[in-house]
């Protein structure tokens, strides 16, 4: 009777953890921009899982090289890393900045402060649905991360934008390789305009460009419009690499990112709010 | 309390494989799925009830970590770590091929499960990582076929 009693109470068992399930995903649907506090809640608590797991393995790696290397050289090509990282965003912005012909005392007060600006991150963690969709990094609202915030690669092309969930310690990232992401932007030598959304597969499309414009070619340098109020302008973005004439209103152009996901170890987030970059 | 242990550490392998292969090759974590080998493993072992927690458990780390819905994961593996526990007590696992076939089944299972639970959830179609995706069932089952003949994964009071 008894091992009759456990062997029935084995299916409902499974159907409490099935309602659980059903009842935690009914929770959080429908997926808004708007992240609601169950889901700032899982986030906060397990966010520092893969933070620590990260953190561990890079304390035992640098151990090990400390080890074998020698210390002031090490230390010398770290800091020289971080110069290079940081010269090249400055580089980036700047090169967006005589775009719009700034007198020079105004570009050089600009760089001295977005210098400051500046956050240098580590990412953590990927997504497994669809690690082209997003990603972890390892700053949070403790330093500052706020929605919206733009990222960029090692080599200042443009990763993503910060969105919810944001932690202490750690934030989501869009990547522009996303479906649902959208960045205003233009082609650099002919100037059209158009919105890039990623495509799913790793790469983007510059939406909205009428079949009726012959302006563009393969191999064109697309950058960041501006126009979207989200990310700065003259941000380089990718080249275009196919430009289809499908019948539709719009020509289906495909720009492959600069940014390579797997690569993607270390970022740049530029903290100040978009619009006051430059 | 010795298997409380080795389930803790079996999770934390897992933890460490997706964060560190995801971190090395991302295309990796669409090839092998750790954490179902983990439920897998233990519902075999032990019995269909643990199975089940033990899935849903290690299907929430793995909402938690694929920065996803809570519950889609956990949902697949609950069902999951159920049938094999429930199906490994009708089925002799003494042989590679069939440890071989009984994880590519559940695998497949689960695949099957959380694709439709992510397209009904996102309304979207699922990124297959250029059809990398569609190996993890034989990928997974392949490389569990093998762990699990090295390990013993049925204990030899339940054969037959």
């Amino acid at each position: 009777m008894a091992l009759f009693l456990k062997e029935k109470k084995k299916p409902f068992v499974l159907i409490a953890l099935i309602l659980f399930q059903f009842l935690l995903i009914s929770v959080q649907l429908p997926l808004g921009s708007e992240r609601n506090y169950f889901e700032k809640a899982i986030f906060s608590i397990f966010s520092p899982v893969q933070h620590g797991i990260i953190y561990f393995f890079h304390s035992i790696g640098n151990l090990w090289k400390s080890y074998l290397d020698l210390r002031g050289v090490k230390s010398q090509n770290q800091k020289m890393k971080d110069e290079i990282f940081f010269l090249r965003q400055e580089n980036l912005l700047l090169q967006s900045a005589l775009q719009k012909l700034k007198k020079e005392k105004d570009i050089q007060n600009s760089l001295s402060e977005l210098r400051e600006n500046i956050l240098l991150a580590e990412t953590i963690g990927l997504d497994v649905s669809n690690f082209l969709k997003s990603t972890m990094i390892n700053k949070g609202s403790m330093h500052g991360i706020k929605k919206d915030m733009t990222v960029l690669d090692e080599k200042g092309n443009l990763a993503g934008r910060v969105i919810g969930p944001i932690s202490l310690k750690e934030a989501k990232v869009q990547l522009i390789t996303d479906r649902e992401s959208g960045v205003g932007v233009f082609s650099k030598s002919k100037g059209v305009s158009g919105l890039l959304s990623g495509d799913g597969n790793g790469m983007c499309l510059f939406n909205y460009v009428l079949a009726t414009n012959e302006a563009l070619s393969k191999g064109e340098e697309v950058v960041t419009s501006g126009k979207d109020g989200i990310f700065p302008s003259g941000i380089k973005v990718g080249r275009i690499i196919s430009i289809v004439k499908d019948g539709s209103l719009f020509k289906r152009i495909k720009v492959e990112p600069y940014f390579d996901v797997r690569h993607l170890n270390r970022v740049a987030v530029i903290m100040r709010e978009p619009m006051e970059v430059f | 309390m010795r298997d409380f242990i080795k389930i803790i550490l079996s999770i934390l392998i897992a933890i460490l494989l997706y964060t560190t292969l995801g971190k090395i090759f991302p295309y990796l974590i669409y090839l092998f799925n750790f954490f179902s080998l983990v439920v897998i493993y233990f519902a075999i072992r032990k019995e269909e009830v643990l199975g089940a927690c033990l899935g849903a458990a290690c299907g929430l780390i793995q909402d938690s970590l694929s920065l996803g819905v809570f519950g889609v994961y956990g949902l697949a593996k609950t069902i999951t770590g159920y049938l094999a526990g429930y199906l490994s007590k009708k089925i002799d696992l003494l042989s590679i091929f069939r440890i071989f076939v009984f994880i590519l089944f559940l695998v497949s299972v689960e695949f099957i499960l959380w694709m439709l639970l992510y397209s009904f959830v996102f309304s979207e179609k699922i990124s297959i990582g250029k059809g990398i995706l569609l190996f993890q069932p034989l990928s997974t089952a392949l490389l569990g076929s093998f762990i699990f003949s090295i390990l013993g994964a049925k204990k030899r009071s339940t054969r037959g």
